[in-house]
């Protein structure tokens, strides 16, 4: 054992100098933090201000699509408020948020947003909020508007011709000139043109004659149709984000119009399309009372692929590892010395705990970032964060997750040893090994399907093949899989690792000597198979 | 004493093919044995079944009284055919490991791999990851590593091959080093000088069977003493001398003119035959003589003539 423990340390010690530990060790958490950093930054300062011209001859759509982009910049403003007060808040006021109104994701209703503008928007909110929030918190910052109406350059008259305005814009919408906005010259990202005769070309499913509204591209040829239609011209295509909310404030403000004219009681249709009944979700497995189905209850469900993925990462990076140092010392021979010092078995364990120690020192290092990151985020940012750190502390997902990463590092070491032992290059291991990735892909395939029926028959029956039993029981984690299926396949899976090991003690010291080709794996379990001489 | 090696009727198959056939030899304490046969005759596969790396078909190994290396293998060193070391290691982490493994605590080892890096001209490498060294220093490093642990049994297979002629002093130096330390070295080489420079006892190989064990004044033995003379006379007085078992003109070569017309012989002798007499009967006969060359074989000559045909039958195979 002592030999075994001087290969082991060696391992470790060696591993740890290279390079490729520490780029895994530092990867997964980076991109955890980009994960989680990426959507923030992006809503903060990726995204421009986008300026958009708006022509409107029929003199009538204007006002409703400003005010409709207006009230959609409020529910941002209102959305924020409530982020500013969940995290600036007094422990004991936790009340704040709810007093905006917003649903327990921090997203606005209908109703919350109209009683918001009501009681006099922003100011009069932060007004409220004052008394429940910290001494030392900062002064609230509106987020940026994304969209900002702009005029047309003096050289364009907004009572020409579509067509002509289309043309006169097309160089600023292309970025070859640039608009002026507040005395300073911005990028136009946008143009609506609505025609004067709108009104008649609205698509009512009585009549069949009329045009559609509909949007053109720049690269779009103009057609004859396209010029009594509301025009929407932008180079951009890939954001549809302005383009549907003028879209939608211009038919809700049509629909508007279209009850009045048919003689039907506007307040009455606002307030049946805000009728609704109350959903709960419930789950009979939890505590009596606290049966409703929370976010965080979908972060539990999911967040064991998380783990799933961590694993097979894990167990794959590792393996690897250990099939390159293993032909390192077949190729160069360094085996024969090892061998003349200890013996095979004392070899395969040195390289095997080594190894699991460079993993578990791995996993330590991503589970601490992990906690790391998600505590710094939960705090504030991060709704999702805090759930995610809730779910970690509150469930058996780690002290599973090192039992599944030992077993299951340990039955694919086996197999790596066995390969690393008959090949003498990287190359003669690749035939191998593509067979063993193939083999190892299930459990990513699958990793999506599990948790949506986590003790569904697939789930089972992959839980009791051993190769997949470390994911997928992973991966139902949260389910609380039947007794039989938790204790069965652990004992399968112990049995199959010692299994594994015990004939890749016998083809590793076969194999470990030989040279030239690497046998068939029919040869090599024949060797597995074969009584000692 | 008893043998420090002793192999009894060791033979090995690997399939059907028999690469070590029925071979029986052991080697005294404190000697240098050289472990001398062509490519493929056995010597790799005979060393690592001394090492118990191996298990022989048949036979027995009994290696300073045990018969397992692993359970002596604290007091065994061994430099392997092909050379290698851990890429990124450095050379004295690499000796010192491997002296760790033998035994040694981790500050003697490191300590002894400083000393031995010193000692043979490897100070100033010490701290380079050993892909950073030459062929020729990278060999030495792994012979230090073998040897780090001063054990009393040491088996080098092919410890010069690809070593320029200092290094492959430094080698013989490393060698005589132990040897006067009373260690038991056995090592195999093609290059016959070496052997015989270094060896007490050189042990012979071919297609896996022990051809020759012996001393080298045994080796050259075997082979006839030969007499080179040169004379423009008849030689017909000696060629009836009862010693000579062969005489034969030697051809002349391109560009080479014999004086005066004057002819070559190379003259066989009878084992234990006197070459003077050879002398003594020119003279008698009044056979005068322009050279007289006498030699003893190499143990290069002794190689060829033994193993010449299987050599070459085996570098077919």
């Amino acid at each position: 054992m002592k030999f075994a423990m001087l290969v082991a340390w060696r391992e470790f010690a060696e591993s740890t100098k290279a390079k490729g530990f520490w780029i895994s060790i530092f990867l997964m958490p980076t991109m955890l933090f980009f994960s989680i950093q990426a959507p923030i930054w992006l809503e903060q300062k990726a995204t421009p201000v986008r300026y958009y011209a708006l022509v409107d001859q029929s003199k009538t759509l204007a006002p409703a699509i400003e005010s409709a982009l207006e009230k959609n910049y409020q529910r941002r403003v209102l959305e924020a408020l409530g982020e500013y007060s969940r995290r600036y808040s007094a422990p004991q006021s936790n009340s704040a948020a709810n007093s905006l109104g917003l649903d327990n994701d921090g997203e606005a209703t209908t109703r919350s947003l109209d009683s918001f503008i009501a009681k006099g928007g922003k100011d009069a909110a932060l007004e409220r909020l004052k008394p429940q929030l910290k001494s030392d918190a900062p002064a609230f910052q509106s987020p940026r508007r994304p969209y900002q109406v702009v005029n047309l350059p003096p050289d364009i008259t907004p009572d020409s011709n579509l067509p002509a305005i289309a043309d006169a814009l097309k160089p600023y919408l292309r970025g070859d000139k640039q608009i002026e906005f507040n005395g300073q010259p911005v990028a136009l990202s946008a143009a609506i043109l609505i025609p004067s005769d709108i009104e008649s070309k609205v698509v009512r499913p009585q009549t069949n004659h009329a045009s559609r509204f509909t949007h053109h591209a720049l690269t779009e040829t103009n057609s004859p149709a396209s010029l009594s239609t509301i025009q929407f011209w932008s180079i951009n295509a890939s954001d549809p984000r302005l383009h549907d909310d003028i879209e939608h404030a211009i038919n809700s403000e049509i629909r508007q119009r279209e009850y009045a004219t048919r003689g039907l009681d506007v307040t009455a249709i606002r307030q049946v399309e805000q009728t609704y009944a109350p959903f709960a979700t419930l789950n009979p497995k939890k505590e009596k009372g606290k049966e409703a189905v929370s976010t965080a209850d979908t972060v539990r469900q999911w967040a064991p692929s998380a783990f799933v993925y961590l694993l097979w990462l894990a167990i794959f990076v590792i393996v690897q590892m250990l099939l390159s140092n293993t032909i390192e010392e077949k190729s160069n021979r360094i085996i024969e010395v090892l061998l003349s010092s200890v013996t095979p078995g004392e070899l395969m364990m040195g390289k095997l705990i080594g190894i699991a120690a460079i993993g578990m020192t791995m996993i330590s290092a991503w589970m601490l970032a992990v906690f790391g990151i998600l505590s710094w985020k939960a705090g504030g940012a991060s709704v999702l964060a805090g759930q995610m750190l809730g779910v970690l502390k509150s469930s058996n997902l780690i002290p599973l997750f090192s039992v599944y990463f030992l077993l299951g590092f340990l039955m694919y070491a086996g197999f790596i040893l066995s390969i690393g032992s008959v090949c003498n290059t990287i190359k003669e291991a690749q035939s191998y090994m593509s067979v063993l990735t193939i083999v190892m892909m299930v459990p990513l395939l699958t990793m999506t399907f599990i948790p949506k029926d986590p003790n569904g028959g697939l789930a089972r029956l992959l839980s009791w093949i051993p190769l997949y039993t470390p994911f997928t029981m992973m991966n139902r984690a949260a389910a609380d899989p039947p007794l039989i299926d938790l204790i069965g396949t652990l004992v399968l899976l112990v049995g199959t690792t010692a299994i594994a090991l015990w004939m890749t003690g016998k083809i590793f010291r076969i194999g470990i000597l030989r040279t030239g080709q690497p046998p068939k794996i029919v040869e090599m379990i024949r060797w597995a198979l074969r009584r000692d001489s | 004493m008893s043998a420090a090696l002793q192999l009894s009727n060791v033979t090995k198959f690997y399939g059907t093919f028999k690469a070590v056939d029925d071979v029986t030899f052991s080697v005294e304490p404190g000697c240098i044995c050289g472990f001398l046969g062509p490519n493929g005759a056995g010597k790799t596969t005979t060393i690592r079944i001394i090492l118990d790396i191996l298990k022989p078909t048949s036979g027995s190994v009994t290696l300073l009284g045990h018969s397992s290396a692993l359970d002596v293998r604290q007091r065994i060193g061994y430099l392997p055919e092909e050379k290698g070391l851990y890429k990124k290691m450095k050379a004295w982490s690499v000796i010192a490991y491997f002296a760790t493994l033998k035994g040694l605590n981790r500050k003697t080892a490191k300590r002894r791999a400083y000393e031995l890096l010193e000692r043979y001209g490897l100070k100033d490498f010490g701290n380079k990851p050993t892909d950073a060294l030459s062929k020729g220093m990278g060999q030495k490093v792994q012979m230090l590593a073998s040897i780090a642990h001063d054990p009393e049994f040491v088996i080098l297979d092919e410890p010069f091959s690809g070593l320029d002629p200092v290094n492959q002093q430094v080698m013989e130096e490393i060698i005589h080093d132990m040897a006067k330390r009373n260690r038991t070295v056995i090592f195999s080489t093609h290059v016959m000088q070496h052997a015989e420079r270094l060896c007490d006892r050189v042990i012979l190989m071919a297609k896996g069977k022990k051809i020759f064990d012996g001393t080298i004044a045994e080796a050259k033995r075997v082979l006839p003493r030969r007499v080179r003379i040169e004379t423009e006379d008849d030689i017909a007085a000696v060629r009836r001398m009862t010693d000579v078992l062969s005489i034969q003109q030697v051809e002349k070569t391109n560009g080479e003119v014999h004086k005066n017309g004057s002819s070559q012989w190379e003259l066989e002798l009878r084992e234990n035959a006197d070459p003077q007499a050879v002398l003594e009967l020119c003279f008698d006969n009044k056979i005068r003589l322009r050279s007289f060359n006498q030699s003893e074989p190499t143990l290069h000559d002794v190689f060829v003539r033994l193993v010449g045909p299987e050599a070459k039958e085996a570098s077919f195979r």
